[in-house]
């Protein structure tokens, strides 16, 4: 017999893992359709359906939750480090002692509370981004999320913590956070995302029941707000157009010039003079928001002042006036950069943020200004004649005129390199031009917020690629000024040298922050003059075994990565590894490379091997590698045959003799005794270069950062070319 | 201005199961009625999940009848189609109609057919 009841376990799924807002009526049609004679799988098939529905629309719904929480969390580091620095202040450890074993009491609270503080911010953007967007949410969810966050964060912090120190103990305290702002928060090592994770997790689960309300329940509230807003549209006809021309313009100019102030103290070039890709994009990214912030403070502090007009009756929210301008205020900082690096762009880039806070601000304010000039002004079908001078004539219009006149003093301004003039004739122009030919209509009330809300995401990508594109820019620029500047102060000292003439140890980078590359040429040996360069007809003769040799005469280049040649700025001057002290000034390791052309090119095909004969002196810690380079100077594009890469034993440090007076080793950077050896690298029969008429030599550090910022104590002596 | 939208094909096909089925239309009619005519079964949280999103959209809108013993003391949540619903029906099916015009009359109903009527002409 059939029994009447569906599967229990089925039933407890239906009720318990299907939210509840349909799963009672669901539950009740399942059970309907079951006592009318359904099968126990298909009641089965259809519980699984409808929980597996519910969690994909549950977490369809929160998508843009996730996101926010994913990028919050990646300031998780930063936060971290901050209040590292909190914890680890010196008058803490003035005030432990005195409370003893009550210390933890005050520590663990504040401790959590200095974590919550970053989860409460996050709970905050996540409520007013919701809010400006017009999406309604629950106040009583807010405050729940506010006491959730803490709650959840700390047991999964402590798991985390207690996981880590249990099984990645090495590896943990070794790693370590990225000294600068940008590092931290783009840092996607193992470090940086263990202590993301209970942050996103934490954030999660605290906002997870603060999905916005339902289309309906949100137009019914800003229905709501609408008629508030309806009514303070009607309240604000009662100023002047006059007031309300100049209150709109008034809070459109603070929104930029607050954005220009924050760009200009905040949105600084990277001190890196290679910086890569990854971090000039989050730095990209980081000004476009501080761009937006700036605007959006500035705007509503003058917004909500005393004095402001709108502050009691705005014409429009001002949540939609923030969201239209930040379309234009997201540029400012691009514009910034180029016009430090007097750049003809920044005319550019503020004609287009012009052009979109302009089309925004003419949309969302149709109601405060006379309609728009409609852009074929056709006479009525009705009225229309046949005869020519019944035509109706074109309305002369003055903005016309002056944008004509804005765009020829624009080229005139850029051909003078006056960018800021040029930029404010452009953004005039540009705003006139808009303004008279942007089509209005009126727009739904959920419209209102979407069209905005989309144009600023579509802007948002392009201002970053453009402050990126600006940043790389004036990076190169830097670099090139630089190294001009470095080129003219050492030309200076040369000559000031020569006047003197009194040999002046010179200063690295003579306060302008260091050369780009630097060329080293030893100092010519005193010895008999010999032909240039013995390239032994023998050896090109074939049954030939007796080795070439080279004696090293060429010269030693500084560089970073990426480079890989000594620019044409390159600062050069006489020394020798041993005398010459170089150093990195910036974050990225200095690479050395001895690098020797020769008088003709060499066939591969007669060349079997090359010893290196290299004199060391280097005592630093951690090994020194070296490189052979064969290159075909000849070649289009300089094509080379890399031949390996050998450890150089004796970069090995070896102990000093100790100081009797303090009965330590003192730490030296020179061997007390110089070290000749040979390493030997086979070249190969098959290569694609057929001949090369420059090795190169590039000696790469594996060492601490300290050490690989210092140029090793190694000199090349002499090649050995060996027939083959 | 309204804007213009339209309707996905299991959204359509649940409208019209709706207004067929009048002031009857809740879960278990309507899954069986889409059932009926599809020919294959359907999963019930899927018409809830469906009625929901068109009901935040505007297109539907439910009431909460009595609960009933059969139904274990649950209630029946009916759905009644909306102007907006009913107009977003006819839009969709008067594109539809304008597109199967267009097709030519030889349209083949199957991937056989098809090969048939390529053979022949």
């Amino acid at each position: 017999m059939r029994r009447t009841e569906p599967p229990p376990l089925a039933t407890w799924m239906l009720e318990h893992l299907v939210p509840a807002d349909h799963g009672d009526a669901l539950a009740g049609d399942l059970l309907e359709d079951f006592r009318a004679g359904r099968s126990d799988s298909w009641y089965w098939r259809q519980t699984l359906s409808a929980c597996g529905v519910s969690w994909a629309e549950g977490l369809r719904v929160r998508i843009p939750l996730v996101l926010f929480a994913l990028v919050w969390s990646m300031l998780a580091p930063a936060w971290k480090v901050f209040i590292d620095g909190i914890i680890s202040a010196p008058v803490f450890d003035r005030i432990w002692p005195y409370l003893g074993p009550f210390s933890i009491l005050v520590a663990l609270p504040g401790w959590i509370v200095l974590h919550s503080i970053f989860l409460w911010a996050g709970i905050l953007v996540y409520y007013v981004a919701n809010t400006s967007l017009g999406k309604a949410l629950r106040s009583r969810d807010i405050k729940r999320a506010f006491v959730l966050a803490p709650l959840v964060f700390t047991p999964i912090y402590g798991a985390f913590f207690l996981w880590a120190d249990l099984y990645w103990y090495s590896f943990f305290a070794n790693a370590k956070l990225a000294t600068t702002l940008l590092g931290q928060i783009s840092d996607l090592q193992s470090l940086a995302d263990v202590l993301r994770l209970p942050f996103f997790i934490a954030l999660l689960c605290a906002l997870w029941n603060l999905v916005p309300q339902s289309a309906r329940a949100s137009q019914a509230l800003l229905a709501e707000s609408l008629q508030l807003d309806s009514s303070a549209q009607a309240a604000s006809f009662n100023l002047t157009p006059r007031i309300r021309r100049r209150s709109v313009a008034f809070m459109v100019g603070t929104g930029l010039i607050n954005a220009m102030i924050a760009a200009f103290i905040l949105c600084q070039l990277p001190p890196s003079h290679a910086p890569t890709l990854q971090s000039i994009l989050v730095r990209a990214t980081l000004y476009v928001g501080i761009g937006a912030l700036a605007g959006l403070v500035g705007t509503y502090l003058h917004w909500h002042s005393p004095a402001s007009p709108f502050r009691t009756n705005p014409p429009l929210p001002f949540s939609l006036f923030a969201l239209v301008c930040a379309a234009g205020w997201v540029w400012v900082p691009s514009m910034g950069m180029f016009r430090q690096q007097i750049s003809g762009l920044t005319a550019l880039v503020a004609g287009i943020a012009a052009f979109f806070l302009t089309i925004g601000l003419r949309q969302s304010t149709y109601f405060l200004f006379a309609p728009a000039t409609q852009l074929v002004d056709a006479p009525a079908h009705e009225n229309f004649e046949l005869f020519a001078e019944s035509l109706a004539s074109p309305r002369a219009e003055a903005s016309g005129y002056f944008i004509a006149i804005s765009l020829f003093a624009t080229f005139a301004a850029l051909a003078t390199h006056q960018n800021l003039i040029a930029a404010a004739l452009l953004a005039s122009s540009t705003f006139l031009f808009a303004w008279k030919r942007t089509f209005v209509s009126s727009s739904s009330p959920s419209n209102r917020y979407r069209r905005p809300a989309l144009r600023l995401a579509l802007v948002v990508i392009p201002a970053v690629l453009v402050t990126a594109w600006a940043l790389l820019d004036g990076v190169a620029h830097r670099n090139r000024v630089e190294a001009a500047a470095a080129l003219a102060a050492a030309e200076a000292a040369l000559a000031h040298e020569d006047a003197s003439e009194q040999a002046q140890p010179q200063s690295s980078a003579t306060g302008t922050g260091g050369y780009e590359s630097l060329i080293l040429w030893p100092f010519p040996e005193k010895k008999p003059i010999v032909a240039p360069i013995p390239l032994q007809s023998s050896f090109l003769t074939p049954g030939t075994t007796k080795p070439l040799i080279i004696r090293f005469d060429g010269a030693y280049w500084y560089l970073q990565p990426p480079d890989r040649r000594p620019g044409p700025t390159a600062h050069q001057a006489h020394g020798t590894p041993f005398s010459a002290e170089i150093r990195s000034i910036n974050d990225l390791p200095l690479v050395m490379d001895a690098h020797q052309p020769l008088g003709a090119s060499i066939p591969i095909a007669r060349c079997g091997k090359i010893e290196v004969e290299i004199e060391s002196r280097d005592n630093r810690s951690g090994s020194i590698e070296m490189a052979v380079l064969l290159t075909d100077a000849s070649a289009p594009g300089k094509p080379d045959l890399y031949l390996g890469q050998k450890t150089i034993p004796s970069s090995q440090p070896k102990p000093v003799a100790i100081d009797l007076a303090s009965g330590t080793r003192p730490a030296s950077a020179m061997k007390p005794a110089p070290v000749i050896e040979t390493l030997e690298f086979t070249v190969p029969e098959a290569a694609k270069i057929r001949k090369f008429n420059e090795i190169t030599v590039m000696l790469l550090s594996d060492r601490d950062i300290d050490s690989a910022h210092v140029g090793p104590k190694i000199g090349v002596r002499q090649f050995q070319l060996f027939p083959r | 201005m309204t804007s213009r939208s339209y309707l996905g094909e299991f959204e359509l096909m649940l409208l019209l199961a709706v207004v067929h089925l009048g002031d009857e239309a809740y879960g278990v009619p309507i899954s069986r009625e889409l059932e009926a005519h599809r020919g294959r079964d359907v999963s019930l949280g899927s018409v809830y999940a469906a009625l929901e999103r068109m009901e935040a959209k505007g297109l539907v809108e439910s009431t909460l009848g009595d609960p009933t013993p059969e139904r274990g003391g649950k209630a029946k949540r009916y759905f009644r189609i909306t102007k907006e619903g009913l107009r977003q029906v006819h839009e969709t099916r008067r594109v539809l109609t304008e597109l199967w015009r267009k097709l030519p009359e030889s349209i083949p109903a199957d991937r056989n057919q098809k090969t048939a009527v390529w053979c022949l002409t």
